[in-house]
């Protein structure tokens, strides 16, 4: 601290009172406050009846923070091992004193910063570790040994919880479209498809009563279409491209390792996070990313499956292009199919999206499709009608 | 009242504790959640320096880096137990029982002793960065004992139906008590778990009632009995704090420091008071902003969700814009009153209505080293089971 100037006439010598503790035993003590300005460094003398208990030079004394109550301060002596205490409760002997004190509420460094920077990177590269290696391994390896009554009631339970959650009455769940000729339609459709491919289950379909137009597959052979799907497609062929798309999610055990892996990271954001305001939407927003990422990859690989499939099958592969255009279409509300929007609109949304950008799949089909050769629609006229009116 | 006997005071003004709840608050927002640790800690500080027994304050001494560093070892721990753990048991779940169900029951029963194990290291962490005249508190180790005796406890209370809950009540305080020091001087825990049973009587006669009202009144034997839970559930909440007033003031006349006692006299009506008043504009502030949120959120989704015909004008990034700041507006304000209205006046009260009895024999206890560990209260933290500061 630089040069102190006075303005005025010499300050009244300081003088107070207050109550001491000297942190080897809990007597308080009344003393004497004084400054004594010949010692070299100016210092604080505390004194109990003539004795001189302490002397804490100015430049060491601190104030303690965060203290409640107006009236009172209390003072220590730089040095985390100073426990010693000084309680001033007069107003005046304060401001007099703090006014000579250089830095009454400079901090004090308790912990080393090289630890805390140490254990922060050892943190983040053990969480990282577990989420982004450990986690997803051992989920890959744990759904492939998962037995098939386990994965079937994990995809029962879940299918459950979707029909509530998407269901808009509050007791009855979303309701299933099942004639006995559309279901034998989807079932001769899946033969055809996987003709010469073992399945760890017999397949199970299920058609949603819903709108949208969307298809998923969950554990244990569980595929299921909503009534929007159906209503959306041309030809039994487009429909066969994304059952075989969804089969090829199932012989992967896609569902069961994201449902594992789900299971494993959200314990462990919630633990970073904790409870702080809006941690719940972070913590879905981190975990949206984490699986979508991971998605990407199984969705480009069902497609190539798929793809596969209808090859063998004899189907047409166009089909599957043209799938793909219908739904870029119903994503962009992009009616004319000119499709150039969604590339500028998506931008750093890429990343959350948990299916790869529909143009890129639909590049990707139309470069490996082999040249069809001799190919038959997946359904006969019947069939396909059975399955449209599947919902009546 | 003897003249040895010393009196608390309580200093803390609500109008000061508003600002600081609200800055630190506000700050914690702000920085995802990061600055939760240096929160804590202030307000801390501000709590402990408002209790003044015999006129000098309580000193909260506790470091936020301190509490970070203990939170990050936590971390590292608990990131390889919840996440491995877990996976695993989801996949046995369903291999042997085709269900989730029995994952989710041994996950939180495998998590129940280090919630226990994290309580007790956090009171720990916590008594022992506390002093008053210079002097440190302590607390002995014991955090694992202690969580086998709270499950061993808990499976007693629930085997008697909640009947010998004030043996749980007694023996954990008793080992807690026993283990705590301040400075060279112990403390110990008298009394039996059968003098403080008393305690439970308006508990007992609330729940009682209610179960022989709600029985007789919907098994359809005289449905009028039903009325009468307008005046036993009231009662279950009455007894349910006059159970904590009572037994703070059981156990803590009974607890010594060598010849130094206590005298607690905290009141169940204004306790109650407090609370229920506490709850009341919490609630309201809640509901308000809560609906307001929801309102501005559900518009920007759908403009004409309130109302078939009403269709709300504007674009809906606007509607956004004015829910977000009402959502974090909403923490806020949850944090703050809870801080002005809950803690602030109860930890007042039990301070004030708190004598020390022989405090002249306080002067002759002396200082003790510093327990330095390493992990502070992390697991709490990390498990989000810290004390109510």
């Amino acid at each position: 601290m630089g040069m102190r100037i006075h303005i005025g006439a010499t300050p009244p010598v300081f003088h107070g009172e207050a109550t001491y503790v000297d942190s080897e035993i809990a007597t308080p003590r009344n003393v004497s406050l004084s400054i004594d300005e010949s010692r070299q460094p100016e210092s604080l003398l505390i004194t109990e009846d003539g004795a001189e208990r302490a002397a804490w030079p100015l430049t060491e004394i601190r104030r303690l923070r965060d203290q409640a109550g107006p009236e009172g301060i209390v003072l220590k002596q730089l040095g985390l091992e100073n426990l010693a205490r000084l309680y001033i409760s007069d107003p005046e002997t304060t401001r007099l004193l703090l006014a000579r004190c250089a830095a009454p509420l400079r901090k004090e460094r308790p912990i080393k910063r090289g630890k805390i920077l140490l254990w922060s990177l050892a943190a983040m590269a053990s969480v990282a570790l577990i989420l982004f290696v450990l986690i997803p391994s051992l989920a890959d390896q744990m759904a492939e040994r998962l037995p098939p009554q386990g994965e079937r009631a994990l995809g029962e339970t879940t299918f459950e919880q979707i029909r509530s959650a998407l269901s808009e009455d509050p007791v009855l769940p979303l309701a299933v479209c099942e004639t006995a000729a559309g279901v034998a339609a989807l079932n001769a459709m899946a033969e055809r498809i996987t003709l010469g491919v073992e399945l760890d289950h017999p397949l199970q379909f299920h058609v949603l009563d819903d709108p949208m137009v969307n298809a998923f597959a969950l554990p244990g052979g569980i595929i299921v279409f909503f009534r929007g799907m159906l209503e959306a497609t041309d030809s039994p062929d487009e429909l066969a491209s994304v059952m075989a798309h969804e089969i090829g999610h199932v012989v992967s055990h896609d569902p069961t390792r994201h449902a594992l892996r789900s299971a494993g990271s959200i314990g462990i954001l919630g633990l970073l996070l904790g409870d702080f305001a809006g941690g719940a939407v972070v913590l879905l927003l981190t975990e949206k990313l984490i699986a979508a990422n991971y998605s990407q990859t199984a969705e480009l690989e069902a497609d190539a499956f798929g793809l596969r499939r209808l090859e063998a099958a004899q189907i047409d592969p166009e089909a599957m292009a043209l799938m793909f255009t219908r739904l870029q279409q119903s994503e962009g509300g992009d009616p004319e199919g000119k499709g150039e929007d969604e590339a500028d609109t998506v931008g750093y949304l890429r990343y959350f999206l948990s299916h790869p950008l529909t143009q890129d799949r639909i590049s990707i089909v139309r470069q490996e499709a082999l040249p069809a050769g001799e190919t038959t629609p997946s359904l006969t006229q019947d069939q396909w009608q059975a399955l449209k009116s599947i919902c009546d | 009242m003897a003249a040895t006997d010393l009196d608390t005071e309580f200093v803390g003004r609500r109008k000061a504790l508003f600002g600081l709840a609200l800055r630190t608050t506000l700050l914690t927002i702000v920085t995802l959640g990061i600055y939760r640790f240096w929160m804590k800690t202030r307000l801390r500080r501000w709590y402990w320096s408002a209790v003044r027994p015999g006129g000098l304050p309580l000193e909260y001494a506790g470091d936020p880096l301190e509490k970070l560093l203990g939170f990050l070892i936590a971390v590292v721990v608990m990131a390889f137990y919840i996440g491995i753990v877990n996976l695993l048991l989801m996949f046995v779940s369903f291999s042997l029982l085709n269900s989730a169900a029995a994952a989710y029951i041994i996950s939180f029963l495998g998590v129940l002793p280090i919630v226990f194990f994290a309580r007790y290291r956090a009171r720990r962490y916590i008594v022992a960065r506390t002093r008053w005249r210079g002097i440190r508190f302590g607390v002995e180790k014991g955090a694992w004992g202690y969580a086998w005796r709270c499950i061993a406890h808990w499976c007693v209370t629930i085997l008697s139906l909640g009947l010998l809950l004030p043996r749980q009540t007694f023996y954990l305080e008793k080992y807690r008590a026993d283990r705590t020091r301040y400075g060279s001087a112990a403390f110990e825990q008298g009394g039996t778990w059968r003098g403080m049973y008393g305690a439970m009587t308006h508990q007992l006669i609330g729940v009682l009632s209610t179960a022989v009202f709600a029985l007789v009144g919907f098994t359809g034997a005289a449905p009028e009995a039903l009325y009468g839970l307008g005046v036993s559930l009231p009662w279950v909440l009455y007894g349910w704090v006059s159970y904590k007033v009572e037994t703070f003031r059981y156990l803590s006349n009974h607890k010594a420091l060598g010849v130094i006692g206590f005298d607690a006299n905290p009141r169940t009506g204004r306790v109650l008071w407090i609370y229920l008043r506490g709850w009341f504009v919490i609630a309201l502030v809640v509901a308000v902003l809560g609906g307001a949120v929801m309102i501005f959120a559900l518009l920007a989704i759908d403009p004409s969700a309130l109302s078939e015909e009403v269709t709300a004008s504007g674009p809906s990034w606007l509607y956004f814009l004015i829910a977000a700041p009402l959502y974090f507006a909403l923490f806020t304000f949850y944090g703050v009153l809870t801080q002005i209205m809950l803690t602030l006046p109860l930890t007042a009260h039990y301070a004030q209505t708190l004598t020390i009895l022989n405090g002249d024999k306080i002067g002759e206890v002396a200082q003790r080293d510093r327990d330095e560990f390493a992990e502070a209260e992390g697991f709490a933290d990390a498990l989000d089971v810290g004390a109510a500061f």
